[in-house]
């Protein structure tokens, strides 16, 4: 492949990770890192590197437009991003401290359960307003937006604030300790936990993947692992995507949503499972 | 329907001119690369399939690299990209910066200061990574 069918192809292959991390609330870097390994044979420092730029552009891409659309809760996102943030610092100080391998097969047994969890409100179009809790109460962790699939204004409030808060901070555990976006582990923790619409929870966790990548960006960067050559078609691919995964959200249900995050969950809850039982997966 | 508050308005403009500013210097650095023959590409990119064969000399590892290679004449074109990517991995820590400000404005002290907590943070695990 020359130099430019390299660009070309990386362009396009990060178009639909974008489109796809818009909806579904991750950076990408599940999808990415494997496709830039095994397909174009890249070396995974530089994939991995590359994924932090693909967490970063789906967030900035998709936030912008669900923060103007009030689809993100910036106050939701902000607040839980305080328990992420620290996940992460105090995960890069146990990297290597912790058994990564009994972590990751703990973490994939609680995604297959979560898959089947998932699987039972697959229909479930929107969660009951729960009854207040004190803490949602106190910090404002509620809102509403106009849905244009139901043609209606939806009013949520989050609900099992603390549990809400405690996986977040487990979340961003994982991104330090694995270096991973955990974006999914965010929009589970939203869905299951606080019981916010899954089209809020997917919204929220674009804005939050950026704040809590950010934390472990600089370390990628100095590390010389962020190629310009790679990153930066990787980086204007994935913008474009999240732009037109953002118009294409709004007029999904919240079903639909689900449906589309169903196999990705599963997915990694395969990956997880497999790397614990040390089959080497990129 | 739900109006956007003056918060979110302003962090969602950061976030879309932070994404906008970043791809066009990433764009202007790949087009002028293009221009001046994109040299070394081939060994670029066998790089990036290796990392093992020889660190590359258009790696970037910090802003003095980047600041060394704009201040050559001519320019190197691949550093206008780098610095693209820089400013694409600090538009998040400014949109919380952004929203610090505007809920200190709008007189809401709670969240100016959970902004103020987050923002803290992501210092200090950028203080962190510069100490190595």
């Amino acid at each position: 492949m020359s130099p430019l069918e390299f660009v070309a192809a990386l362009f396009a292959t990060s178009l639909a990770a974008g489109g796809a991390g818009a909806v579904l609330g991750l950076g990408g870097g599940i999808l990415l890192i494997p496709i830039l390994t095994l397909f174009y044979g890249v070396d995974l420092h530089y994939a991995m590197g590359a994924s932090i730029v693909s967490v970063i552009a789906t967030s900035s891409g998709a936030a912008a437009a669900y923060l103007r659309t009030s689809l993100s809760n910036i106050r939701i996102g902000l607040f839980l991003a305080l328990a992420t943030v620290a996940g992460a610092l105090v995960g890069a100080a146990l990297a290597g401290v912790v058994p990564t391998r009994a972590l990751q097969l703990l973490l994939g047994l609680a995604l297959a359960y979560s898959t089947v969890a998932t699987l039972r409100q697959l229909r479930l179009e929107l969660p009951e307003v729960g009854e207040a809790d004190p803490l949602a109460m106190r910090f404002g962790l509620e809102g509403s937006y106009y849905d244009a699939a139901l043609d209606r204004d939806v009013k949520y409030r989050a609900t099992r604030v603390r549990l809400g808060f405690a996986a977040m901070f487990g979340a961003g555990l994982l991104s330090g300790l694995l270096g991973i976006g955990s974006g999914a582990f965010k929009v589970l923790a939203m869905d299951h936990f606080m019981r916010l619409p899954m089209k809020v929870s997917t919204a929220t966790s674009n804005f939050m993947i950026g704040i809590t990548s950010a934390a472990s960006a600089g370390v990628y960067f100095s590390r010389g692992d962020i190629h310009p050559l790679l990153a930066a078609p990787v980086a204007v691919g994935v913008l474009v995507g999240a732009a037109g995964g953002t118009r294409l959200m709004s007029r999904l249900r919240n079903t639909t949503v689900r449906k589309i995050f169903l196999p990705v969950l599963g997915w990694l809850a395969v990956s997880m499972i497999l790397r614990g039982l040390g089959i080497g997966l990129p | 329907m739900s109006a956007p508050s003056p918060v979110e308005r302003l962090v969602a403009r950061v976030l879309l001119w932070g994404g906008l500013l970043s791809v066009s210097l990433i764009l202007a650095g790949l087009v002028f690369y293009a221009i001046a023959g994109h040299p070394n590409a081939r060994e670029i990119v066998r790089v990036v399939h290796n990392r093992d064969v020889g660190r590359s000399v258009d790696v970037f590892a910090s802003l003095g690299d980047v600041r060394r290679a704009l201040a050559q004449r001519p320019p190197d074109p691949l550093a206008i990209t780098a610095l693209g990517l820089v400013c694409l991995l600090a538009t998040p820590a400014v949109g919380v910066a952004a929203a610090l400000v505007a809920f200190w404005r709008a007189g809401d002290r709670l969240y100016a200061g959970i902004s103020a907590g987050v923002l803290g943070m992501l210092v200090l695990g950028f203080a962190l990574a510069a100490g190595g």
